[in-house]
């Protein structure tokens, strides 16, 4: 599922790339590995790995081992994923494949049609055609050009892979760490509620209390124990979906801290957005670069103006606080060259050009959308939590205080006061949830800034 | 203390005062208002016909003005504080600065005019309880008069006709002015002092409270839960003890303005009913007794010799109304270990103390020792302490302490009594005789559960 938005553009910009077999490109040093390495340090300090020989596994594998013997932070867990994560080090390869297909290309001084076909069977058969008529408008230099674009392309693809793994890991972190914590609350009320029963049975063997009675307080603790088996599958789900990412055989080595990190202390510190600033979306330069790579092929040189994809006017700023006065920003651009046509003759391409920077203006408006989606997500879960942090249990908190010194004077049982601090600790597990939701609306946001949102179903 | 203030630097004047103005109020009596629950020093008259004063428990008797052979007495209805008990206040409604109101006391053939101001946000009137008078001063709001307005001055006359122990209280919007408090003692004495004269005359009103713990205000919709049983709007340990010098004849005016009646019991003598609200008992009417009903609505005035020396318990002998706010709803713990319980219950409420395995005394223990906090403006259950220990009581319960020596007057606290050597029951340390045990009968026993029963001292093992 994950792999999908890497692949769709991948497969688009190879097509580019193979109907112009030129050029005279040679083999890198590492496949472009270290242009995503840098690209994804613009982004987060983790550095991935691709492990390519015995000595580098046993490297990495001495610094998994180091990251997991002390209790796991976060980043921590993005690294060990960068560094372990199978699917990820498969994805590496297309790095190579790319780099391969380019070199060999370039390599081939005189393509034949016949192999042009055996390449392009299909859906794409059409594009033979087309190839065949825009081979002519070539020149090698150009093709040279097209192929670069095309490498870069790929190298953006895994950088944006490299880049979903660790949010996809972040999420899975938080998810795990709020099941362990839930689970640890839910064992209290579970042991709570078995010395309730149990004081109900000796309250009912003394003669104090009816069946009636008893057998209230220990149907309630059947329910309790019911819940907690819930709670302990949904923790045992959440935690393999993170060995899963840290390619870990299993959970055996993984130390979890015992609480989510700290919910912000105000809504000054929460990150600020701009929804409509693209420089940071990778999808949308992978499209674009995929963009003019196929102007090149199509032979469109001849720049007659450029559109804006979203059609931006002056746009409002989107920082600042709620209630502030909205501010004037800077106005973002996201243009592409619009080409003269000329003749007939370049009908076909001008249809090609044209539905491209329709998709591309079609993802951005997309893009800019899912950002303020997630943005609102991540503002509102943090209202939630904050209104659960500092309202909700503080008034728990004092209810049950209050109770505490009923029970002192005698005004309630033992009963109540302990099923009100029951449902204290219940209102706690709610806020655990409401804190998870705000730390993965973060990562989500994160990931819209850079390119497709996760998927919504967890791993 | 009494204080006499000008009407419009009355505390808690806020409601309706506008309403109220000064020179409309100019040919009233002064406005005199009590900002204690003390008992307060007994009202001898300076004019009018003689007569031995009372002793209001907790309170004090109005003073009056004479105006051309008629006694003037102004009552203000309106909002109060009333400490209950050191550490308990209740926010009540009553008449000039207290709940209950002032003692009224006057003499038989009297003529009194009584002005009644409103300073509640409501209307009200007043009722003169078991009072011969003309149908229009009976204070029915909508039957015998218009209701009193927020604001508005009422008078009532008439003449005190018959001798004896009556009440005052609202009869508009009654069961909610009631219940916040509003009621009062009227004494008419005889016009011949020397008749049915007593060494100490005391009076005091019951009123019931059901007010939240944590909270300050009466739940006035109560109607028999009610947690706080209360003489002239007190409870233990904040009732007044009754004081009388050994041999002085006691009288003990009882008026009960609650939902349900009291059987009022006294320790160490004899009494009799000497009174009722209908007025004298003839004397061969009455029977030596040690404890009295006094019924909803009804007055009783109780006479004795306080001839025994000591510290004797007077309290309603419903032993629920000598305890403050308590859990109706709590079970009975008795005999229930919570060994490997109270454990668990410790990691979800830290301060978590096991109660109640062995009674309810051991709270107060706990309380005394660990001083366990309340909710606010809560009185423990059960509270007290005497010279030998907690007494353990809340209330409807006090104490009547005969000395051999006691001023006249005096009618504050001589303290606790020292027992004469010998007179104390004392723990016995030697061999017990064998005591004999209730027969068993020979049936078999039906169920384990009645093998249960604890004795003091024997660890139950749960089973």
């Amino acid at each position: 599922m994950v792999w999908q938005p890497f692949v769709a553009p991948f497969r688009k910009a190879g097509l580019a790339a193979v109907v112009l077999l030129a050029g005279c490109a040679t083999f890198s040093h590492d496949a472009g590995f270290g242009e995503v390495q840098n690209t994804t340090q613009q982004y987060i300090r983790q550095k991935p790995v691709w492990v390519t020989t015995d000595a580098q596994k046993a490297q990495n594998d001495e610094q998994v081992q180091k990251l997991l013997s002390t209790s796991l932070s976060v980043e921590d867990a993005v690294q060990i994923a960068l560094l372990n994560n199978p699917r990820l080090q498969a994805d590496f390869y297309e790095l190579q494949k790319a780099e391969a297909s380019m070199v060999q290309a370039g390599r081939l001084p005189n393509p034949s049609f016949s192999m042009l076909y055996a390449r392009h069977d299909g859906d794409y058969s059409i594009e033979q055609k087309l190839s065949f008529n825009i081979m002519a408008l070539l020149i090698a230099p150009k093709a040279s050009e097209v192929e670069k674009r095309y490498f870069a392309a790929t190298k953006q693809a895994v950088t944006q892979r490299v880049l979903a793994v660790a949010n996809e890991t972040r999420r899975a972190y938080y998810d795990a760490l709020a099941a362990k914590q839930r689970l640890h609350y839910l064992e209290q009320v579970k042991g709570v509620s078995e010395a309730t029963s149990e004081l109900a049975r000796r309250m009912q063997a003394a003669g104090n209390w009816s069946a009636l009675d008893a057998a209230r307080e220990r149907a309630f603790y059947a329910d309790t124990k019911i819940e907690l088996g819930k709670a302990e599958h949904q923790q045992l789900v959440a935690q393999e979906a993170l060995v899963r990412l840290l390619g870990l055989p299993n959970a055996e080595k993984l130390q979890l801290p015992e609480r989510l990190p700290d919910l912000p202390a105000s809504q000054d510190s929460l990150k600020q957005v701009n929804p409509d600033d693209f420089s940071k979306r990778l999808d949308l330069q992978q499209m674009r670069a995929s963009t003019d790579a196929l102007a090149q092929s199509l032979g469109l040189t001849k720049t007659t103006r450029f559109i804006n994809v979203l059609e931006l006017g002056p746009v409002r700023s989107l920082d600042g606080r709620r209630g502030d006065p909205a501010k004037k920003g800077f106005e973002v651009r996201f243009e592409l060259p619009i080409f003269d046509w000329g003749t007939a003759r370049v009908k076909r391409a001008e249809a090609e050009y044209m539905q491209a920077v329709q998709q591309v203006s079609a993802a951005a408006v997309d893009a800019a959308s899912e950002v303020r989606t997630s943005y609102d997500l991540y503002r509102r879960n943090y209202m939630v939590a904050q209104q659960y942090r500092d309202e909700v249990l503080p008034l728990r908190e004092k209810m049950a205080q209050e109770n505490l010194l009923r029970f002192n004077g005698m005004l309630i049982s033992p009963f109540e006061l302990i099923a009100d601090a029951r449902s204290q600790v219940l209102s706690v597990v709610s806020y655990i949830d409401a804190l998870r939701d705000f730390w993965v609306a973060e990562t989500q946001l994160e990931q819209s800034l850079i390119g497709k949102p996760l998927n919504q179903e967890r791993n | 203390m009494v204080s006499r203030r000008a009407f419009l630097q009355f505390s808690g004047a806020a409601l309706a005062m506008s309403a109220v103005n000064k020179a409309a109020l100019a040919g009233l009596p002064e406005l005199v208002t009590i900002d204690n629950a003390d008992t307060q020093k007994l009202l001898y008259p300076e004019t009018g016909r003689p007569y031995h004063p009372v002793a209001t428990l907790n309170g004090w008797s109005l003073p009056w003005r004479m105006n051309n052979g008629v006694k003037e007495f102004h009552l203000v209805a309106e909002p109060v504080r009333r400490e209950m008990a050191p550490g308990m206040v209740a926010h009540l409604w009553g008449y000039n600065g207290q709940s209950p109101g002032p003692t009224i006391e006057v003499v038989e053939g009297d003529r009194v005019r009584i002005f009644v101001t409103n300073r509640l946000p409501e209307i009200t009137s007043i009722h003169w309880h078991g009072q011969r008078l003309p149908n229009g001063m009976d204070g029915v709001s909508g039957l015998t008069q218009p209701p009193i307005e927020p604001g508005k001055t009422y008078v009532y006359e008439f003449e005190a006709k018959r001798a004896g122990t009556f009440m005052y209280h609202p009869h508009a919007d009654e069961m909610t002015q009631v219940a916040m408090g509003m009621m009062g003692m009227w004494v008419t004495h005889p016009k011949n002092p020397n008749s049915m004269k007593v060494d100490r005359d005391y009076a005091f009103l019951m009123s019931a409270y059901d007010i939240d713990p944590g909270s300050y205000t009466p739940r006035t919709n109560t109607m028999l839960e009610f947690n706080l049983w209360a003489f002239n709007s007190r409870v233990f340990p904040g009732i007044a003890p009754f004081v009388a010098k050994q041999g002085e004849k006691v009288r003990i005016r009882i008026g009960n303005l609650t939902m349900t009646n009291h059987p009022i019991h006294l320790h160490g003598h004899e009494f009799e009913v000497a009174g009722t609200g209908g007025g004298w008992v003839p004397k061969a009417a009455r029977w030596p007794e040690v404890t009295t009903d006094v019924g909803v609505g009804q007055s009783r005035a109780i006479e004795f010799i306080a001839n025994e020396l000591g510290d004797w318990s007077f309290h309603c002998h419903k032993s629920h109304h000598t305890m403050n706010a308590m859990g109706h709803q709590v079970p009975n713990m008795i005999g229930v270990s919570q060994r490997g319980i109270a454990e668990q219950f410790g990691k979800l409420v830290p301060d978590y103390m096991q109660m109640g395995e062995t009674g309810m005394a051991e709270m107060v223990d706990m309380a005394e020792m660990m001083s366990m906090p309340l909710p606010e403006n809560t009185l423990p259950m059960m509270a007290g302490n005497g010279p030998f220990g907690a007494l353990a009581m809340g209330g409807m319960f006090t104490t009547l302490k005969v000395r051999k020596d006691l001023p006249k007057d005096f009618y504050g606290d001589p303290g606790f009594y020292q027992q004469p050597k010998g007179t104390s029951a004392y723990e016995w340390a030697g061999a017990l005789p064998e005591a004999p045990q209730a027969p068993v009968p020979a049936k078999e026993t039906p169920a384990a559960v009645e093998l249960q029963v604890k004795k003091p001292g024997h660890e139950h093992a749960g089973h």
